[in-house]
């Protein structure tokens, strides 16, 4: 490609994007400007909330005032920092991220705060005091899912762990509460620790690692963040039967919903590992719909309404008494109390089931899934 | 072009061009970084303003801060892999060693200690690659691995203080409303650069990188300059590390991690070259910020979250293809030789319309075709000294692992099902290092593993979704579709001549855009029965199919390489592409089947991480990048490419997995198994030392 070529290519997109320009900024004057600055794109989880935040801004309740741009950091925080300067050069009036570290962007945060952007970070959090956070409790997750565990083996057996990105406050959190509950009970030992990477391709090559030097007869139960599923499916694949799955304390992954329910029940779509097998289990999750609900939020602090500058989710838990599932996947389904989708509508177990929230009618399977807002 | 060949005596009146030459990269990058810059400011609501730079120039100062330091390794003809995690070692240091209730730090100490921890690491590289002569890639590697070990004892969660004081200083302004003060620090250490180039030892770093074995017959102590490279180098992520303290105001023990591989963009898009000798550090600063800055074209742009990737890729290719515009440049060639080509043809000159003679040498056959008695054959461990010594260490290794595996955790040797899983946990790399060890024989990497590998798994599942028979044709289009992977990297880099490292991490990222658009975030479809079976049954309770299929393709891999042309001139072109080319090896096309095969490996590699997992996901090949490059090197490979025997990587792969099985059935923390296994490698490459330069 010659130079002149490459001169006119940039001038064109230049102009597109000029024109493109015009008319938001024309937009503009009714709708509020909300960035969207995510972290890697790449996993189920982060592209899941990012559906749902795209959802919840095309919802008719939010479309007319809000003009929604996404954007991508990746995974260094280095480019976050100079993404959030940018859109507060542009004009952004909130600016909604998934923050890659809850520590790095404090300063450009600040900064943002004190020309009035309100900056709500979801999942994780921000420790700079004026911006919002919306996530869970993840203490309280590390100690329900530990407690119902002992609780499961009366206190005594050897157990495996898989944790999640070392070096995380969220990793760190959890796995810490989780040590805390066990160091109580000395007859439970912990006999292999693996990290995990909040991943079930990773959990498995771990879980193989570790079963390599181990039987499965030799542990009683499994405490993860992420890969119940899998250790599930690959306990069926050594032989066991589906009633001596080991209880396993992890994250909401669908597939990991529908094994819990009682074996036999007639699912569509269903397909051993993928399937009901009465797995004993609690089952809990950072819930992909943060991000969304943190939209919801920006819009109500921008019309001046009060919005707390942290909101502690209730921790999404379901154990096989809870487990439900559902038909179509509608919030008002889900508001009746289902929290399992069927494999015909989610083909992916590794998808994260835990979409309901009490404040966020707007969205629901369809949002998480791609991306169209509820009625 | 070396700086060595410029400073020869040349007739006057060319001193200007001379020197514009000379720094071609450099001026290329700053005119495209100009070019961006006019765009931003073009299509972007209001003008550039002061702060618009101001903060631009802080935002690019840490990736130009550590692009100096890696360009002068470069340089030296090494490679570094260590920068990313001492920006985070000494971010961690700097903030769980500040007192929050001290009323004031010193910028001076700060920065002393930060560039101090920095240089100690740097000591640490520098005398394992100088004076025990091991190779930087491996070496670093290792030090990688035990810094990230060592950063989470320090500060195992984000968290931390840094004084305000070292912000306000650093990010400041140097001259109120004209000069940030990022951009100063950028220039003290560029004018220290320049002091330094003017030295001997300036002198001496551009010669030992040009070519070391020339520098040592001149008298210039390789040693001491390669040392003293790594130290330098050191120094400047050190005070990476302390800017971007001072920017974020507290630590994380990840933060300086994914900067790595942009980090190597820079360094290329500013115009020097891999493997020494030619470019210098302002092409690199230059080639940050251009990097840096694609982050507000996108944001004005209003590129979509899933084109982001794609974006920035085409970006980096067009940024490396501007660099390269010149009547030499690759591309240039390529088609001037297209057009003698053409000529030719039309002349009817062309080899191939020529009338066939054989015009080859007689030689005298041997009587009967036989050997003759006075030279027996030599010794099969005599033939094959030379990849019996690198290939050798990583076996060794291995036994010891498994003695100590044995040992610590009992049931290893006697237990059949350690051995299996050893080898279905080993499968996925060892056809990875088929294809990242051709393409490193070759002297080129391949950092489009990740995502080839994430398409092909996520395509397969999508296609074959639980269906034995879809399996017919989802496997020979993903496999085709690998090969057109394959064969852009191998395009881009034979005949637009952009760098391996840029053309293969530009399309990583276009891969990746192209997953998720596909995927529309939720990959579909799940693994079928037989695939399943292949990677997960035990065949008599014992044998997983996989294993079995390993031998073959062991076997094929090793008679790929050893006995096929193909092989032959693969380490021809690893071992000098000129002398390739001279002796009528096809260059263009065998590296274009190299990369070609590399891509078909990583397919491979992703359609049997569906297998093994029941489905695909996202990133699921995000783990493989660097211990497929790792593996290779481990087995005796040298990463400049031409020499390195298959089942030297194999050995490579069995002993990482080992290792890893081994530190997997310990309870011990995850900082100090990275540690141990930084440590482990970089024993087990001891061995692989180079000999002493004569």
């Amino acid at each position: 490609m010659g130079i002149g070529s490459k001169v006119r290519r940039l001038a064109l997109l230049a102009g597109m994007a000029a024109c493109a320009f015009g008319l938001s900024a024309a937009q503009a004057a009714e709708k509020h400007k909300i960035f969207l600055s995510m972290s890697y794109i790449g996993n189920d989880w982060q592209a899941e909330a990012a559906n749902m935040v795209k959802a919840m801004a095309a919802h008719k309740s939010l479309a007319d005032k809000v003009d929604l741009q996404v954007q991508v950091a990746g995974p260094n925080a280095q480019r976050q920092i100079q993404q959030i300067n940018a859109m507060v050069q542009s004009g952004a009036e909130a600016i909604v991220v998934y923050p890659i570290s809850p520590t790095a962007l404090n300063q450009v945060v600040k900064n943002a705060c004190d020309k009035g952007v309100k900056v709500f970070a979801y999942d994780a959090e921000i420790t700079e005091p004026c911006a919002y956070n919306v996530h869970i409790d993840q203490l309280e997750a590390g100690r329900v899912t530990a407690e119902w565990l002992v609780k499961k083996l009366n206190g005594k057996g050897n157990i495996i762990a898989i944790t999640g990105v070392p070096g995380t406050s969220v990793d760190d959190q959890r796995t810490k509460a989780a040590k805390e509950v066990f160091a109580k009970y000395p007859d439970i030992k912990i006999v292999g620790e693996a990290v995990g990477m909040w991943s079930q391709a990773v959990a498995r090559t771990e879980l193989s690692k570790i079963l390599a030097t181990r039987n499965w007869d030799d542990i009683n139960g499994l405490w993860m963040q992420v890969g119940c599923f899998t250790a599930n499916s690959m306990q069926l694949e050594a032989g066991k039967k589906t009633s001596e799955l080991l209880p396993c304390a992890g994250e909401g992954s669908n597939g990991g919903r529908i094994q819990m329910l009682p074996e036999g029940t007639e699912v569509e779509g269903a397909a051993p590992p993928y399937a009901p097998a009465g797995a004993q289990r609690i089952s809990y999750a950072s819930p992909p719909y943060s991000g969304a609900l943190a939209l919801k939020l920006a819009v109500e602090a921008i019309e001046g309404k009060d919005v707390p500058k942290t909101t502690i989710l209730p921790l999404p838990v379901v154990t096989n008494e809870t487990i439900k599932l559902c038909d179509e996947g509608t919030w008002a389904e889900m508001k009746a109390g289902c929290n399992a989708f069927k494999p015909s509508l989610v083909s992916n177990p590794g998808w994260f089931a835990s979409i309901f929230s009490d404040q966020t009618p707007e969205v629901g399977l369809a949002a998480a899934l791609v991306g169209q807002p509820e009625e | 072009m070396s700086s060595a060949a410029a400073s020869s005596p040349v007739p006057g009146g060319f001193g200007l061009r001379r020197a514009l030459m000379r720094n071609r990269g450099a001026l290329i990058a700053a005119v495209v970084l100009a070019i961006l810059l006019f765009v931003v400011d073009w299509i972007s609501a209001g003008p550039l303003t002061y702060f618009d730079v101001s903060f631009l120039s802080s935002g690019g100062a840490t990736s130009a801060l550590a692009a100096i330091g890696q360009t002068i390794v470069i340089l030296s003809g090494g490679f570094d892999l260590s920068a990313g995690a001492v920006i985070s070692l000494v971010n961690a240091v700097m903030a769980s060693s500040m007192d929050p209730m001290a009323p004031g730090a010193s910028i001076i100490l700060w920065t002393a200690v930060g560039i101090g921890v920095g240089m100690a690491v740097g000591a640490f590289n520098g005398f394992f690659i100088a004076v025990l002569r091991m190779q930087p890639i491996v070496v670093t590697l290792s030090t990688m691995f035990i810094l990230q070990g060592v950063t989470l004892l320090v500060m195992d969660k984000p968290g931390g203080f840094v004084s305000p004081d070292l912000g306000t200083f650093y990010l400041g302004d140097a001259i109120t409303g004209w000069l940030p003060m990022p951009l100063v620090v950028i220039g003290v250490v560029l004018l220290a650069w320049f002091w330094l180039k003017g030295t001997r030892f300036g002198t001496a770093l551009y010669a030992v990188g040009s070519d070391p074995e020339s520098a040592a017959a001149v008298g210039i102590n390789v040693v001491l300059v390669r040392f003293a490279v790594y130290v330098i180098a050191g120094g400047c992520y050190g005070l990476a590390g302390v800017f971007i303290s001072a920017q974020t105001g507290s630590g994380d023990p990840l933060v300086g991690n994914p900067l790595l591989l942009s980090m190597f963009a820079a360094v290329v898009v500013g115009g020097t070259r891999l493997g020494g000798g030619q470019g210098g550090p302002v092409g690199s600063v230059f080639g940050a910020f251009i990097l840096m800055i694609v982050v507000n074209i996108l944001l004005v742009l209003n590129v979509s979250a899933y084109y982001a990737t794609i974006a920035e890729g085409t970006i980096l290719v067009l940024a490396a293809l501007a660099g390269s515009i010149s009547h030499a440049s690759v591309l240039a060639v390529q088609l001037r030789a297209a057009r003698a080509r053409l000529a030719a043809w039309r002349a009817g000159i062309l080899p191939s319309q020529l009338e066939r003679v054989d015009r080859r040498l007689k030689i005298a056959e041997p009587a009967h075709g036989q050997r003759s008695p006075a030279s027996p054959r030599p010794a099969f461990h005599l033939r094959n000294a030379e990849t019996l010594r690198y290939a050798l260490p990583a076996y060794v290794c291995l036994l010891l692992i498994v003695v100590v595996t044995q040992i610590w955790l009992g049931r290893a040797i006697l237990n059949p099902g350690y051995w299996n899983s050893l080898l279905v946990l080993s499968s996925f790399l060892a056809v990875l290092a088929l294809g990242q060890g051709t393409v490193i024989l070759t002297g080129g990497l391949d950092l489009s593993v990740p995502w080839t590998i994430g398409i092909s798994g996520i395509i397969l599942a999508g296609m074959v979704n639980g269906s034995d028979a879809a399996l017919v044709y989802a496997l020979p289009v993903v496999l085709v579709m690998a090969c057109a992977i394959g064969f852009a990297n191998g395009f881009g880099i034979v005949y637009l001549g952009i760098s391996p490292i840029v053309m293969t991490l530009a399309t990583n990222g276009i891969l990746q855009g192209c997953a998720l658009l596909y995927s529309q975030g939720t990959p579909a479809g799940f693994s079928s029965p037989m695939l399943r079976w292949v990677m997960t049954a035990k065949l008599a309770g014992l044998l997983t199919p996989i294993v079995l299929l390993m031998v073959v393709f062991v076997v094929a891999a090793v008679l790929l390489l050893g006995r096929t042309p193909f092989g032959r001139r693969v380490y021809g072109i690893g071992n000098g592409l000129r002398a390739a080319r001279l002796s009528g090896i096809g260059v263009e096309r065998t590296l274009i089947l190299v990369y070609m095969l590399s891509a078909v490996c990583a397919a491979v590699v992703g359609i049997m991480l569906t297998g093994f997992s029941g489905q695909a996901s996202l990133g699921m090949g995000d783990d493989y990048l660097l211990p497929s490059i790792a593996v290779v090197v481990v087995g005796g490979a040298l990463i400049t490419g031409g020499r390195g025997h298959y089942l030297g990587m194999l050995g490579g792969v069995l002993l990482l997995t080992a290792l890893q099985m081994l530190l997997a059935g310990t309870t011990l923390p995850y900082a100090t198994r990275a540690i141990l296994y930084g440590l482990v490698v970089l024993g087990a490459v001891m061995a692989l030392r180079e000999r002493r330069l004569q």
